[in-house]
């Protein structure tokens, strides 16, 4: 089922932690550089930036080549343009599978943005041959939940053929637009999506353990990450990306109304949550399950007052500013107290180099980013005082102070 | 293989020591577990949310409170924030220096945002530099790069070259609007200031590691200056040249330095600007989408060779 052989995925984490352990200074130059070339791969690898230029550029080829072919050939019929969509999906399906067992690409760019072509056509084509035009009145318009579960199956398959990360996110994105097809019940819809992910879950909970060491765990790490995000998304119903999709579809804010019962113990649930999540990450030591846990922790607390219905006060964010501040500063304080700055096998230690890199982007980003905070007033009612602007000043000036 | 394995081979090989092997193994399965990140993103989204609901609530509130309640708490903070910083920091070196303590750099960011929060207070209530807003851009750039220097802190060098870029009158939500050659002008000014400056400051040692982020925002800006003439409906042939100019220096920087992004933005600027320019004389639907498909290919393949050549890895 993989595209790529175990031996040389191995390699590539290997490599990679051993780049992280050089970086932060665990290893001796002359001893990486040893190591390196010790640990061959024929896998064609590149840097971040080439492998976003190169997804880019295959991605304005292909969309270029198809749609050179319809001015071409001009198809009329809704059916024929339905075809040559699932034949451009076909080949660019093919063309990944190529670039990837002929040219050895690894997260290269080009194969990516194959795969993510052909799921793409794949929907367009499956929509447009079944869905619309004169076909559209012969096919029941309950079976178009076809087009979002091909999606998502597509997707599931590009994750577990390819390793991609984001497929899987399609893949939990595509699964928000089935129950629109099945139910015009809102809770139902919630309901839908939160049993899916749970189940999905299951399955990556049950299949997880026998990955734990090796170099497949990071992928069903994220995997259960964005499944424990998603289910928690589908029940905060005030951030719930399934009331989202309503709305898009042109239903008015007020319109989504739920049963009391279900809206209370949906609200207990975003509680009971984040601290389960929480637990689950910090035992299993699992970054991309702890940041989750966080996110959504954050999450409870930002949305309480929207579930309530109480109202906002305009020191609530100086509030939750406060407690994060607090929570991160006593959590380091007590690590460091422990022997050796660790506790229970956790450290408040830089212990990569890669740890180093993400902080000066972020740091740079975040700075340049932030130069509005100081001067937004989100909600200025009840005074004449309006900070507006400062769009590119970091002071916060600007013409329209 | 996995990596344990390996490890027990570098060991028994000698390339790593015992304690080498010991440490670097528990590494590989999490232990010890570093939430360095974790710890670094909750005070970040702490000090955000906190600058956040300060203004909402200076705004909200200021008549209430009163003018001197307000800037008394203000400067209170920043007092506190500064005094805190300088009490604790390190002596000052040219070279790069670690923070004192995880929360050092954060205290610092967020006694500069509060900074601006009360300079924007004072301005709109007492209008005392009406007229020369920008004097406090000037001033709070100053007073940024000064801390940006002193304290070795990325958040409040962007804060600085944000500020300076508003003093230059450069405004990025207006951007799509200011298309006059003064605005553009005043932008490769920005650009080339920055770079300069950067690159004296790196000539001289001085946080020499602090280059980088001037190049990124300067080439950033210079493309998007260079872009917006391209796409003008006069002397749009003089700025393409600009362009594939500053495209041909931002390669040759990107793959002697292996600083990719400058391939990246080469590749990107340039293809847009040149499509722009291309794409007005090719009018029919076949032609362009042809032009697509080609000069991407061209693109592609000569991606790839620089990728072959010089970034293979991550």
């Amino acid at each position: 089922m993989r595209a790529y052989s175990a031996a040389s995925e191995e390699t590539v984490r290997t490599r990679n932690l051993l780049k992280d352990w050089a970086g932060e200074g665990f290893l001796t130059q002359a001893q990486y550089h040893q190591m390196e070339q010790e640990t061959g791969c024929e896998l064609r690898r590149t840097n971040i930036f080439l492998r976003l230029v190169l997804f880019l550029f295959t991605l304005i080829i292909v969309g270029a080549a198809a749609a050179l072919i319809f001015v071409i050939l001009q198809p009329t019929n809704q059916q024929t343009i339905g075809i040559l969509l699932l034949i451009f999906s076909g080949i660019c399906y093919a063309a990944a599978e190529q670039a990837v067992s002929q040219a050895r690409l690894y997260r290269y760019g080009i194969e990516e943005s194959l795969a993510v072509c052909s799921v793409a056509f794949l929907c367009a084509g499956l929509q447009v041959s079944l869905f619309s035009g004169p076909s559209y009145s012969t096919a029941p318009p309950e079976a178009e939940f076809l087009v979002p579960a091909a999606g998502a199956i597509a997707s599931l398959w590009l994750w577990q053929r390819f390793g991609f990360h984001y497929a899987f996110l399609a893949a939990m994105i595509f699964v928000l637009w089935l129950p629109g097809y099945w139910t015009s019940s809102q809770m139902a819809r919630h309901l839908i999506v939160a049993t899916l992910y749970a189940t999905g879950l299951f399955v990556v909970v049950t299949a997880r353990p026998r990955y734990r060491l090796t170099y497949r765990n990071d992928e069903y790490s994220i995997a259960e990450a964005l499944l424990w995000l998603g289910i928690y998304l589908a029940i905060n119903l005030p951030f719930s990306p399934v009331n989202l999709l309503v709305h898009w579809w042109g239903a008015p804010p007020n319109s989504i109304a739920f049963s009391r019962p279900f809206y209370l113990v949906t609200w207990v649930v975003t509680w009971c949550l984040p601290p389960v999540v929480l637990a689950r990450g910090l035992r299993g030591k699992d970054r991309a399950v702890i940041v989750v846990g966080i996110a959504i922790a954050i999450l409870t607390l930002v949305s309480n007052k929207s579930y309530l219905g109480w109202n906002r006060n305009s020191w609530d964010p100086m509030l939750l500013g406060a407690l994060l501040i607090g929570v991160a500063v006593f959590t380091r304080r007590w690590l460091a107290n422990g022997p050796s700055g660790i506790r229970c096998g956790f450290t408040a230690q830089r212990l990569s180099g890669k740890d180093k890199s993400w902080m000066n982007i972020g740091a740079t980003a975040f700075g340049l980013g932030s130069q509005n905070a100081s001067i937004l007033s989100p909600q200025g009612n009840g005074s004449d005082v309006h900070f507006g602007g400062g769009d590119s000043g970091g002071g916060g000036a600007s013409t329209k102070f | 293989m996995t990596i344990l394995t390996r490890l027990e081979q570098w060991r028994d090989s000698s390339t790593i020591t015992s304690e080498q092997y010991t440490f670097l193994a528990g590494l590989s399965h999490g232990e010890p577990f570093s939430l360095f990140l974790e710890l670094n993103i909750l005070l970040y989204i702490g000090i955000f949310a906190f600058i956040v609901g300060l203004g909402w609530t200076v705004s909200t509130w200021s008549q209430k409170l009163g003018d001197v309640l307000v800037l008394a708490i203000l400067s209170a903070l920043i007092s506190a924030c500064f005094w805190y910083c300088f009490s604790r920091a390190p002596a000052w070196s040219s070279a790069e220096t670690p923070a004192p303590s995880l929360i050092f750099d954060y205290v610092l960011y967020l006694g500069s945002l509060i900074w601006s929060l009360e300079l924007a207070y004072i301005e709109n209530r007492f209008q005392l530099l009406s007229g020369q807003w920008d004097l406090y851009l000037l001033v709070t750039a100053c007073l940024f790069f000064f801390l940006t220097y002193r304290f070795d802190n990325r958040f409040v060098l962007s804060l600085a070259l944000s500020a300076l870029a508003g003093w230059f009158g450069l405004n990025i939500s207006h951007w799509p609007s200011h298309q006059d050659a003064t605005y553009r002008r005043y932008a490769m000014l920005y650009s080339f200031l920055v770079i300069v400056a950067g690159a004296a400051l790196q000539q001289r040692g001085v946080k020499p590691h602090f280059f980088g982020t001037y190049l990124n925002v300067a080439a950033n800006v210079l493309f998007w200056a260079l872009l917006s003439g391209v796409f003008n409906r006069e002397g749009h042939f003089v700025w393409l040249l600009f362009l594939l100019a500053a495209c041909a220096a931002s390669l040759a920087w990107g793959i002697t330095r292996r600083q990719f992004p400058f391939v990246a933005y080469a590749a990107v600027y340039g293809y847009i600007g040149v499509s722009a320019i291309l794409l007005r004389v090719l009018n029919n639907a076949t032609a362009a989408l042809s032009y697509f498909v080609f000069t991407g290919i061209a693109m592609l393949v000569m991606l790839i060779l620089i990728a072959r050549r010089f970034g293979r890895e991550n």
